[in-house]
């Protein structure tokens, strides 16, 4: 197990280049000068020239791409164009607040969506059954803005329950951070609780058709039994992939929910720095993307050996 | 008080120590401002990028020698005053005593001599300052020597500039940096302390009150003139992008200040008793259609010409801020609305009845063959995006062989500085518009000169363009310049650098309980909460 881990930890070497390499290609044939947007309007050509060389953008793509990835071999992410902060600090200033929402949109998703799949499964074609599949759809369907905006018009401009927008750090208590987040957890976690619900109760309809529940059913073992300790550990493994491919979802989602919510997270860095072609932080941002990607995926592969032991690495 | 802290007060009076808490609390909170900007702040440094939240970041750090009244007036702001020697070649600046920056130390005439150099290397109107001096030099800790070539009349005026960008004064240490590098720390002498440790660009800037801070003696406060009083602690500049969502925050109290939501969230918002929509700047924007004259069709006078009489001020402007007639002008020249130097000259092809039937008559005289016309602009940032949409629906009724390409603000401001023809990637036409500041006069007023390669992007060779402008700068008054700014207007609109397509309000929105604001932009001494 050991050497599988560090082999798949060594593995994401290659896979890191390869998104290094995309990333920059990618962002040196876009369209779009940094050095024009700070020079502004009136700016000279010789202006903007004096500004591109000072920024090291008048290099060549292969010096330019060679300077990046050297600095990257030594831990450095480079200094973004227009803060003059260095990338990693102004990831560590907006990793906070999107894990937070990850992992509280996470733990609500699968707390109510894995329950919802379960039930609608045991109780296949009846109403409640029904109800949970409607629900499903309408998550699917509604875009996570659309659902962000109506509850922020409910909870927070009519009822004024919760904040409308914001982030307070967990450093300042459990109330105030649970209270920025619920809006936009519930809001990306729609999408989310829809999807591990579907895929809940389709595997679950599957397990349950096999010899050993049927056997358990004999064996006069109770319902609730059946259903969470021999049904659902068996279907555990597709719902914990679903899961995992759902980070992704997540990572997507984000970007949309940050900006609705105004949390400073490393979602609306990204498209801030796009915005703008701040080169570094767009390369930085989207290689530490990749990596939680590699990471989650690795995590996913050893949770299988947890819940079917036939599984070994 | 909000329904979420009245139950959270409720809970409070559980225990009396959260009560006594809350009692402190709320006087503090009073003295905090939060308000949402118009951009993110993501340059620091106000003479390396010309970006206007920049600016209005370094008003609130930084101070300047003088400053600007709302009749477009130098005052004295850090200077005392100025005495002129020597039949005008000679003008020396005395600067208040007991300045100091924000890290205690004096502001002395070094570093007013040092910020004014490398300001000079990047402000159009400190380029200009920077042909006229012969020497620029400290005498003792509270004079600054300019030795001229010529008189420059101009001279207080442009330290007192309030378009991009200002003539703000830093330590000599961090005035010495390149003034094409960033500089690396943020003190000034301004009403406002920078807090660096909690500046998360995208998110939120900090300004703590300085309390060191000695406000101009003389004048009220207008514009960037007069004494700066600070009646808050701390402003928070919060970095709300969805507009929807800072709407609800202003409307919950949860910030203060939104300083510029777009029409249709000022409809809502007006409809709320506690929130105050209006003019962020008593002057209106500027919007303009800018040609490349690098390349047919529009190398042509007179095919620039010809789209005159199709021009309908009122439409491009009511697409940025919708039918409020209110909100927008018409019959707009080259200089902003309701200041000294805007004028009727030359504007009667602006008037009377539109014609596109008219207008394509001309593009036949002037001899239009279908040639490949590209529209670039932008879809993310608001008046430039409506009025690249109106410019598109105009070209296509007039008959253009028209290609839109739209794309976002940083592709386009990219694209624009391409010189080559349009079927290699170039452009011929594009819209955007400018603040009142930037066409007050013609210091500042990129789309107006017309010194070819050198000029803004469209790069018009118009000589007497750059003659007028030159003149104006040594004009002895204001009716000299007047008189000017005429002739400037009837070359431009014969000439057509660009068309001028209306002027509109630009409003901001802030709390009822917010009074006192200085008008003009986004300025925070003077106001308090009442």
């Amino acid at each position: 197990m050991f050497a599988y881990i560090v082999r798949r930890i060594l593995a994401t070497i290659p896979v890191m280049a390869i998104v290094a390499l995309f990333v920059f290609s990618l962002l040196y044939i876009a369209p779009g000068d940094p050095a024009a947007v700070i020079a502004g309007d009136q700016a000279t050509p010789a202006d903007v020239e004096r500004i591109r060389a000072s920024l090291g953008l008048d290099r060549p793509y292969l010096v330019r791409f060679g300077a990046w990835l050297w600095d990257i071999l030594r831990g450095d992410l480079g200094t973004s164009i227009f803060t003059n902060l260095p990338v990693a600090t102004m990831i560590q200033q907006r990793i906070e607040p999107t894990l937070s929402l990850m992992i509280v949109t996470l733990i609500l998703a699968v707390s109510i969506a894995v329950p919802m799949g379960v039930v609608a499964a045991w109780r296949q074609g009846t109403w409640v059954d029904r109800a949970v599949m409607g629900f499903a759809v309408l998550g699917f369907s509604v875009p996570v803005f659309v659902v962000g905006y109506v509850l922020a018009y409910v909870f927070a401009l009519e009822l004024d329950w919760l904040p409308v927008q914001g982030y307070t750090p967990f450093s300042r208590g459990f109330g105030p951070w649970i209270e920025n987040l619920i809006l936009p957890a519930v809001a990306l976690g729609s999408v989310y609780i829809a999807l591990i619900a579907r895929i809940t109760r389709a595997t679950m309809l599957e397990v349950l058709q096999q010899d050993y529940i049927r056997t358990a059913k004999a064996k006069g073992v109770g319902q609730r039994s059946i259903l969470f300790m021999h049904a659902l550990k068996n279907a555990a493994v597709p719902i914990v992939t679903v899961i995992g491919i759902g980070i992704a979802l997540l990572i997507g989602g984000a970007v949309v929910t940050e900006s609705v919510f105004a949390i400073p997270g490393l979602g609306r860095l990204t498209v801030d720095a796009i915005l703008r072609r701040d080169y570094p932080v767009i390369q930085g941002v989207v290689l530490l993307f990749s990596f939680i990607y590699v990471l989650v995926n690795l995590a996913i592969d050893l949770a299988y050996t947890l819940f079917d032991p036939r599984i070994r690495y | 008080m909000q329904r979420r802290n009245l139950l959270k007060a409720g809970a409070a009076m559980a225990g009396a120590s959260a009560l006594s808490h809350a009692a402190i609390a709320q006087p503090a909170q009073n003295r905090v401002l939060k308000m949402v900007p118009q951009a993110n702040l993501t340059s620091l440094d106000p003479i390396w990028t010309t970006a206007n939240i920049t600016r209005n970041h370094g008003y609130m750090v930084y101070d300047t020698l003088y400053g600007m009244d709302a009749e477009f007036r130098a005052q004295p702001q850090m200077a005392e005053g100025a005495v002129t020697s020597d039949g005008g070649l000679r003008v020396t600046i005395t600067i208040r005593s007991g300045m100091k920056f924000h890290d205690g130390e004096p502001v002395r005439a070094i570093d007013c001599v040092a910020s004014l150099a490398r300001w000079m290397k990047r402000s159009p109107i400190g380029q200009k300052l920077e042909t006229f001096v012969d020497a620029l030099e400290a005498s003792g800790d509270r004079q600054i020597v300019f030795r001229l070539k010529r008189p420059f009349p101009m001279l207080t005026s442009a330290l007192a500039q309030v378009s991009n960008s200002p003539a703000f004064i830093m330590p000599e240490r961090l005035a010495r940096t390149d003034p094409f590098q960033q500089i690396r720390e943020t003190v000034g002498s301004g009403p406002f302390r920078f807090v660096p440790g909690e500046f998360n660009s995208g998110s939120l800037a900090v300004y703590a009150r300085n309390a060191d801070y000695s406000p101009s003696p003389v004048g009220t406060p207008s514009l960037t003139a007069g004494p700066k009083v600070v009646h808050f602690d701390r402003v928070e500049w919060h970095i709300i992008t969805d507009a929807s969502t800072a709407a609800a925050a202003l409307q919950t109290g949860e910030i203060d200040w939104y300083e510029q939501p777009p029409p249709e969230i000022q409809m809502l918002l007006r409809r709320n008793r506690n929130v105050v929509v209006e003019a962020v700047d008593p002057l209106p924007l500027i919007g303009i259609m800018r040609f490349n004259h690098l390349h047919p069709p529009f190398n042509d006078k007179k095919m620039r010409q010809a789209l005159l009489p199709a021009i309908s001020q009122s439409d491009f402007m009511s697409a940025i801020v919708g039918p409020d007639a209110s909100l927008y002008m018409e019959n707009v020249g080259i200089f902003t609305p309701g200041t000294p130097l805007a004028n009727d000259a030359g504007l009667e092809p602006l008037k009377g009845p539109r014609s596109v039937d008219r207008a394509r008559a001309l593009m036949r005289e002037a001899g239009y063959t279908n040639q490949l016309t590209r529209l670039i602009g932008p879809t993310d940032i608001l008046a430039p995006s409506a009025m690249t949409q109106v410019g598109a629906d105009l070209l296509r009724r007039l008959g253009f062989n028209a290609d839109n390409a739209f794309s976002d603000w940083g592709t386009t401001v990219t694209r624009r500085t391409s010189r080559e023809p349009v079927e290699r990637g170039g452009w011929s036409m594009l819209f955007t518009s400018f603040s009142s500041f930037d066409f007050v006069d013609p210091s500042a007023h990129f789309p107006l000169r017309g010194n070819g390669a050198n000029a803004w992007p469209g790069w018009p060779n118009m000589p007497r363009l750059e003659e007028l402008r030159d003149e104006w700068f040594v004009a002895p008054d204001l009716d000299a310049q007047k008189r000017i700014a005429r002739e400037l207007q009837t070359v431009a609109m014969d000439e057509l650098p660009y068309i001028p397509v209306g002027a509109y309000m630009s409003m901001t929105a802030h709390r009822r309980n917010l009074a006192d604001r200085v008008k003009g932009m986004a300025l925070f001494w003077g106001l308090r909460r009442i």
